[in-house]
């Protein structure tokens, strides 16, 4: 490609005589502009001092679920990994995977007042759990606890024995009716010890 | 006496600080945070469930002690002793249960010479089509329950109460 002579510039071909007288002008002023950022610092470090106080380290354990209300309670033990059962106003879950859904297992009348779908999933997770306990494939801490809760030792918050252990993440509207239904299947599986999941007040 | 730093004029007492790092830093902070924050404070209660299911048979409890039970229905709360056999009721205050009542009681429970020593209770929710309990009444009631120094809150099937009002 040639190279060319350069075309019209701004000043030089093209006179902008009013730009020029104007730039002439600032130019006796000072042209560096001071912002003022004491505002602006001000709230970063409101905003930053925020939410440090609202930082959790231990991360959200709980999916969040669409139309899903936790019930409230001013009980303020923190919650533990462990394997959560999801019921919102239409459906039950086990670990994210659909396993009933609340009209079928209201309408259900057997007499052993289990959800036999959940009790599968739920009995196979058991057996995994109390293996790796048995195995020693926990964290040591939680080892410590399964050794505890033998001489019924309680275990501190959040270091609860995950043999037998699971969430329940329950809609506050939801029937009462099955909530037993559901305690009476985990019981059933060899979960235990429920974690109900409630919103802090 | 005053210096003046970042000036060009010697006379100046103006200290000029370079908060360009200051500002990066609270930036990154503000981004990370912002990110990681946890919006919805979520806690537990710990429950243990109890009682017999309804696929046991109903044999009678060998259990020496005396064990607080407390029945949730739609319109009233009971509260009994196993062996014992006393019975408390609460009924419904507006329309909402007696709250405050419940836990006066409990505390009056946790106080007698049965549970001065102990943490344990169990809760029942008998609710049906015609008369619903919700869930969120559980909660209240195993969260009032535990305020009120009954840590080992067991939920049961009301068929498997220990103490069970018969009406």
């Amino acid at each position: 490609m040639p190279i060319q002579s350069a075309g019209p510039r701004l000043y030089r071909s093209v006179k902008f005589k009013h730009l020029v007288r104007g730039a002439g002008s600032a130019a006796s002023r000072a042209s560096n502009i001071s912002l003022n950022l004491t505002p602006f610092v001000d709230m970063m470090t409101i905003l930053v001092t925020f939410l440090l106080m609202v930082f959790s380290a231990s991360g959200e354990l709980l999916q969040a679920v669409k139309g899903l209300e936790l019930p409230t309670a001013q009980a303020h033990d923190t919650l533990q990994q462990a394997p959560v059962i999801i019921v919102t106003k239409s459906e039950i879950t086990y670990q994210g995977q659909l396993v009933a859904t609340v009209d079928s297992v209201m309408r259900d009348d057997s007499p052993t007042y289990k959800i036999d779908a959940l009790f599968e999933r739920l009995d196979a997770a058991a057996k995994k759990i109390r293996e790796d306990v048995a195995y020693g494939r926990q964290a040591k801490d939680l080892l410590k606890s399964c050794e505890d809760a033998k001489q019924n030792i309680r275990p501190p918050a959040g270091k609860i024995c995950p043999d037998g252990l699971a969430i329940l993440q329950a809609d506050e509207s939801t029937d009462g009716q099955l909530i037993n239904k559901i305690v009476n299947t985990a019981k059933a599986a060899g979960f235990d010890n429920l974690l109900f999941a409630v919103k802090n007040k | 006496m005053a210096a003046s730093i970042g000036t060009d004029d010697k006379k100046s007492v103006n200290i000029e600080l370079n908060i360009v790092p200051f500002i990066d830093l609270m930036s990154c902070l503000t981004s990370f945070l912002l990110v990681t924050a946890v919006w919805v404070n979520i806690a537990q209660i710990n429950i243990q469930p109890k009682g017999k299911s309804r696929d046991q048979a109903q044999v009678q409890q060998d259990d020496e002690r005396v064990i607080l039970s407390v029945l949730l229905q739609s319109d009233r709360i009971w509260v009994g002793l196993s062996r014992v056999n006393e019975f408390q009721e609460i009924p419904k205050k507006g329309d909402q249960q007696d709250w405050e009542r419940f836990e006066t009681t409990l505390k009056e429970h946790k106080s007698s010479t049965f549970f001065n020593d102990r943490t344990d209770l169990e809760i029942a929710a008998e609710s049906t089509a015609a008369a619903p309990v919700k869930y969120q009444d559980i909660v209240h009631a195993m969260d009032i329950a535990v305020r009120a120094g009954f840590q080992d809150v067991g939920l049961s099937d009301p068929q498997g109460l220990a103490a069970r009002p018969t009406l």
